[in-house]
C-alpha cells in the first residue's frame, strides 16, 4: 500500500483505515491532497482507477 | 482502432470478470478437487486462445505451477511465461501489468523472495477478487493487487526494477500511454518484458472486430509499430527474443504472431 501513488498526479497518497486483519487494511481509502480525490479499498483491493474510470 | 477506447475497455472487462467468475463458480463447486478449467468457462475466447490447464501447462512447466493454486492455472489467458525470462533476482521489485488471476504474480514472487515484491495491476474487479483468493491460498506475503489502468499507473516514478506483462497491452488501445507510464515507474536501469501479440506486417491483422480484439488478435498491430513505440517511449536495447505464429480453427494464417519482447531503461 505505501508503494502507491495518484493515478492522475503521481503524488503520495494517505491510508485512511476503517477496518483491518491482521496488518491487511480490508476496508478503507486512500487520499489524494493535490487532487482532493478519495481512491477506496474494498475487500483489501485498492481501487486506483482515474475518477473518471471508477463505476 | 475497431471501435472506441472506452468500448474497447469495457468489453475486456467484461469478459475477463467473465472468466474470472467462471473460475471461482467452478471451484466452488470443486471445493476439494483441482479445478477442471476446461468446463469453466462459457466462453474460452479469452487472450490468445482458449482458457484451459492444458495449455497453460504449454506455457509454464509442470514443476513451476505445482504449488499455485489451480484457480489461479485455470484463469491464466496469457501467450508466454515472462517470469521464465525476466530473470528475477532476490530483492527485485516487480510490476505485472494485467495481472489476472495472479500467476506470474506468484511465480514472479517466489522468484524475488521476501526481500522483493511483486505488484499485480489490473482493471477487472472479477480478476482481482480471484487473484486475492489465489494470494491467501498460497500464503506468498510479498505480493499485493491493486485495481487501476495501465494507461495511467498508481505507482511513482522509478519504482519497480522489473516491469513483465503476458498477452495484455495488446488489449490495450492507448499503448503509446502503456509504454510510457512503464517507462515512468521504471528505475532507471529497469527492464520490461512482455509476451503479446503483434501482427506480421502493416496490413495488421486478419480480424479485428470486438471479439478479435479480446481474443488478442484484433489489438494486435505491426510489429514495427509495435518495437517503435517502445523506443519513442525511451526505452533501448529493444529486441524479440521469441516469436510464434498464430493460425485460425481452420489453419488459415491471422497474421498475427505471440512474440517476446525485451527493452532497458538507460541506467
Amino acid at each position: 500500500m505505501e508503494i502507491l501513488a495518484c493515478p492522475v498526479c503521481k503524488g503520495e497518497l494517505a491510508l485512511q483505515v476503517e477496518t483491518e486483519e491482521g496488518d491487511e487494511v480490508m476496508e478503507g481509502a486512500l487520499y489524494c491532497a493535490q487532487c482532493n480525490e478519495t481512491y477506496p479499498i474494498t475487500d483489501s483491493i485498492p481501487n486506483l482507477l482515474p475518477p473518471q474510470l471508477r463505476v | 482502432m475497431a471501435t472506441n477506447q472506452d468500448e474497447i475497455k469495457r468489453f475486456v472487462q467484461e469478459r475477463y470478470g467473465a472468466r474470472a467468475r467462471g473460475v471461482i463458480e467452478l471451484a466452488a463447486v470443486q471445493e476439494t478437487g483441482p479445478a477442471d478449467a476446461d468446463a469453466c468457462c462459457e466462453s474460452d475466447s479469452g487472450c490468445c486462445g482458449p482458457a484451459d490447464t492444458e495449455r497453460a501447462l504449454r506455457l509454464y512447466n509442470e514443476g513451476q505451477v505445482a504449488g499455485l493454486p489451480a484457480e489461479a492455472v485455470a484463469a491464466s489467458a496469457g501467450c508466454g511465461n515472462p517470469t521464465a525470462l525476466a530473470g528475477l533476482k532476490a530483492g527485485e521489485r516487480v510490476l505485472d501489468l494485467g495481472s489476472g488471476g495472479g500467476i506470474d504474480c506468484f511465480l514472479a514472487a517466489q522468484q524475488v523472495g521476501q526481500s522483493g515484491r511483486v505488484t499485480g495491476l489490473d482493471m477487472t474487479p472479477d480478476m482481482l477478487a480471484l487473484a486475492n483468493r489465489n494470494l491467501t491460498t498460497t500464503g506468498l506475503s510479498n505480493v499485493e493487487f491493486v485495481q487501476g489502468e495501465m494507461e495511467a499507473m498508481p505507482l511513482p516514478d522509478a519504482s519497480v526494477d522489473v516491469v513483465i506483462s503476458n498477452c495484455v497491452i495488446c488489449l490495450s488501445p492507448d499503448k503509446d500511454a502503456v509504454f510510457r507510464e512503464t517507462f515512468r515507474v521504471l528505475a532507471p536501469g529497469g527492464r520490461i518484458h512482455v509476451s503479446d501479440m503483434v501482427a506480421l506486417s502493416p496490413e495488421g491483422p486478419a480480424q479485428t472486430d470486438a471479439e478479435a480484439w479480446v481474443a488478442c488478435v484484433g489489438g494486435a498491430e505491426d510489429k514495427a509499430v509495435y518495437l517503435d513505440r517502445l523506443q519513442r517511449a525511451g526505452f533501448v536495447g529493444v529486441e524479440t527474443t521469441d516469436e510464434d505464429l498464430r493460425f485460425d480453427d481452420e489453419g488459415v494464417p491471422l497474421n498475427v504472431a505471440s512474440v517476446k519482447i525485451v527493452a532497458h531503461k538507460p541506467a
